[in-house]
């Protein structure tokens, strides 16, 4: 039963090869809503299941540490898939992929549920604003590919600054959730172990230096676009705003735990 | 004056608010209110670090609970004053010049977000608030250089500055975390304190902490300070808006000096990280001087000027002159701020007038036009090239330092220092003019000048700056090398000056200029188009990306994209 369980985990808090199924699941969700919605609950889930089914990891002490190896392979593989991906919902499910594989090791050092969950949403709640954001790119454009017509920062500024202050708060940018969920896993592992975040934290640099490079700049070639109204946009930032806040507020309880 | 020092940073994030919010469609108010709040900044900053003066007590300050300190230390109060003085410079001279832009209000709010965010960094009494500023400061020069967005060019030099900084942020992550998990403790003056009452307590990977922690930040200050091999980008920060390039090069990229000095109670302890610096100094030193020489551009020249300027900041903290290095990114960040905020004027008046007088100076100087022989006798020449300026260096040093005098590091700046005088006076010697000994005259007597201010300045400044006793000694003891291998380097470097000027001198009077150049022609071509390449640095990162990224994109096809 706990093998299942954990089997079952490793779906939904992506593990490879695993995470391709993780994958698919978002990817066949409908629509964007359905999409984002599949990344905040999905993770969850697993956490649940986790915390719920009794002690953490029915492996022995090797098996473990190949376990959370895996953990690291996969932050690290789903980072560098996500940096030739041009397409909006493509690139956050992969990115979000690689950062809430990290969970596992906040399951694994046993910390409260709670703290487990919030670390989730650090990455869940920006990629689901990209699903989202990519849905209303999609309508505008027929699709949420970059850099095939050009920037789209003078085009459509609005959503274009949303998806960029979403997509930056996806690779662990400060002052956003994911940058002090790094510093906890920073915090739970031993120095040998840090290297390979630290080749994530890079590749997460590269992939979001593309993804805005592809976003932003260029001359916008195509038909006219219509940009997304002030609602969409205030509520957008509030809740971005929100979401740093939040950030903040928690960051202090995370880094003291 | 507690709460003022909580509340100085955090004036420019409200400007950038006020700005977001409500004045995005009001150029005019924006730009206003974006001054006025730079000014207050420099205001208050200078206001405190005049507290201080008086005071001469260094302090703590705690926004947050586990992190958000600010440390009130004379470097922290010095480079508030600094950066909030350049930073208003910047606004001011950006109220007409961006005028025509887009997003005008934007840029503003960013440059405002930009002076918060290095206020924080060079203030941070903790690892996590340091590091966090020290993130944020990429993303916002990237916006800032990418201002531009129609321009794919602006995005992709952006991009090079973003990438190589974060290459930067990485080791000083893994510094912090060492730190940390060796002295459970975030804040700076608490492990700076324990750091200083056991430095080789704690070992790491058979190595003392310190000097882990040394090696790492060093190469966080050589990303920053776009040292060799890490100085690509640099150049070609000019494609961003004339303001950002004049703030990047008179204030972002001297970070790299700034975390040399806040991390010196490490340093103190560990003599390798120091030894690596020099080396690396030196190297950014002479090749950003020679790219600089083959330039035509004159934005892209004062980009290697700064990449040399760096190299020579570098390399001071290499020989444990740390308060020279925060003199040094102070002066040249004003010189290099006018320079290039007047570049735009220069370019637009050489396009009627090219303004080069008919001058002995410039032909001989500038254009490099063989000389006819000085009319100084080559002796007398010769003395006064190589033994005056030995003579004003030790004399001013050894009266304003004496206790100074023989540390390595000070006879090493002493050395270059005197290969520029010499150099200075060796130029004039070349000057043909009709009274030679009135061109000597005056250059001695410039050179005297500046050599006795600059030497009072810097000692009186280091002194403010390391007020604890031993600190400065400590410091040149660590840079310290055996005293063969120093011998060996002086000796190596003495004679490759001197064979240099030697060189120039005869290939000039003896006019071996035919000779040498039909025999070195090839090796001068190679080496020129090395250089105009850039030593192909560039392309062999492009290269190397462009393979990742074409395995990338493999690997999701191969998986398809799930």
């Amino acid at each position: 039963m706990e093998w299942i369980v954990l089997l079952i985990s490793a779906v939904l808090l992506p593990i490879f090869p695993l995470s391709l199924i993780f994958n698919r699941l978002v990817a066949t969700a409908p629509g964007p809503w359905g999409r984002a919605l599949a990344l905040l609950v999905l993770p969850q889930l697993g956490i649940l299941l986790l915390y719920h089914t009794g002690p953490f990891l029915p492996l022995p002490v090797l098996g473990q540490r190949i376990w959370l190896m895996m953990v690291l392979f996969t932050a690290v593989f789903y980072a560098f898939r996500a940096v030739s991906a041009r397409e909006i919902s493509i690139w956050s499910r992969l990115s979000a992929s690689s950062g809430l594989a990290l969970t596992w090791f906040l399951v694994a050092s046993g910390s409260a549920m709670h703290f487990t969950e919030l670390f989730a949403l650090a990455w869940s709640v920006p990629a689901a604003l990209l699903m989202i954001w990519a849905g209303l790119l999609s309508q505008r454009m027929g699709g949420a590919y970059l850099g095939l017509r050009g920037g789209l920062a003078t085009e459509l500024p609005r959503l274009s600054g949303l998806i960029t202050i979403s997509a930056l708060a996806l690779v662990a940018t400060p002052i956003f959730p994911g940058f002090f969920a790094m510093l906890q896993v920073f915090h739970l592992l031993s120095l040998s172990w840090l290297w390979p975040l630290l080749l994530l934290l890079m590749i997460w640099g590269w992939s979001i230096g593309k993804f805005l490079q592809d976003l932003l700049f260029g001359i916008y070639q195509g038909e006219p676009l219509t940009d997304i109204g002030s609602t969409v946009t205030s509520v957008g930032a509030g809740v971005l705003f929100l979401f740093a806040l939040f950030g903040l507020v928690w960051s202090g309880l995370w880094i003291g735990n | 004056m507690d709460t003022l020092a909580i509340v100085i940073p955090f004036v420019p994030v409200l400007s950038a608010a006020i700005i977001f919010l409500f004045l995005r469609n009001r150029k005019g108010a924006a730009a206003r209110l974006s001054v006025l709040a730079t000014l207050l900044t420099f205001l208050l900053s200078l206001s405190l670090l005049g507290d201080y003066i008086t005071s001469q007590v260094a302090r703590v300050e705690w926004i947050g609970q586990i992190w958000g300190s600010i440390w009130l230390d004379p470097l922290a109060l010095i480079m508030w004053t600094f950066v909030s003085g350049i930073s208003l410079l910047v606004h001011m001279y950006s109220v007409r010049y961006m005028i025509e832009e887009p997003n005008y209000p934007r840029f503003f709010a960013l440059l405002d977000l930009m002076t918060a965010t290095i206020f924080f960094m060079v203030s941070a009494a903790d690892l996590i608030t340091l590091l966090v500023a020290w993130f944020l400061v990429g993303v916002f020069l990237y916006f800032l250089l990418g201002h531009d967005t129609d321009r794919s060019a602006s995005g992709r030099y952006a991009f090079w500055t973003q990438i190589t900084y974060r290459f930067g942020d990485l080791p000083l992550w893994l510094a912090a975390f060492i730190l940390f998990k060796a002295y459970h403790s975030l804040s700076l003056p608490v492990i700076f304190a324990q750091v200083a009452a056991a430095p080789n307590a704690v070992q790491l990977w058979g190595m003392p902490v310190p000097a882990w922690v040394g090696i790492l930040i060093a190469i966080s200050a050589f990303a920053r300070s776009a040292q060799f091999l890490l100085h690509g980008w640099l150049p070609y920060t000019m494609d961003g808006p004339t303001p950002v390039s004049a703030l990047m090069h008179a204030g972002i990229v001297n970070a790299g000096g700034f975390l040399f000095n806040r991390f010196a109670p490490i340093f103190e302890y560990t003599s390798l990280a120091l030894h690596i610096a020099f080396v690396v100094g030196l190297i950014t030193a002479v090749l950003g001087s020679a790219l600089m020489l083959i330039q035509n551009d004159i934005k892209r020249s004062l980009g290697y000027s700064t990449m040399g300027q760096m190299g020579f900041m570098v390399m001071e903290c290499g020989l444990g002159a740390f308060p020279l290095a925060v003199f040094h990114l102070i002066a040249h960040g004003f010189f290099k701020a006018s320079l290039f905020l007047g570049a735009g004027n220069a370019i637009g008046e050489a396009r009627t007038e090219d303004g080069v007088p008919p001058d002995p100076v410039y032909v001989s100087v500038v254009e490099r036009r063989p000389n006819k022989p000085s009319r100084l006798p080559l002796i007398t020449a010769a003395a006064l090239t190589i033994l005056v300026p030995v003579l004003v260096l030790s004399l001013s040093h050894f009266f304003v330092a004496s206790h100074l005098f023989f540390e390595q590091g000070v006879i090493i700046l002493l050395f270059f220092a005197w290969v520029t005088g010499a150099q200075a006076l060796f130029a004039a010697h070349k000057m043909t003019h009709s009274n030679p000994w009135q061109v000597m005259g005056g250059i001695l007597g410039s050179f005297v000048l500046v050599v006795i201010g600059y030497t009072l300045i810097s000692h009186y400044f280091g002194s403010f700056l390391y007020p604890e006793h031993g600190a400065s000694e400590r410091l040149f003891a660590s840079a310290s090398i055996g005293v063969l291998s120093y011998d060996v380097l002086v000796i190596i470097l003495a004679l490759l000056f001197v064979g240099g000027w030697a060189l120039t001198f005869f290939a000039d009077a003896r006019d071996w200029g035919q000779h040498l150049s039909e025999k070195w022609h090839g090796t001068y071509v190679a080496l020129y188009a090395l250089l105009t390449r850039e030593l192909y640095l560039n392309d062999f990162y492009v290269r190397m990306t462009q393979v990742l990224f074409a395995a990338s994109r493999r690997l999701n096809v191969w998986f398809r994209w799930s």
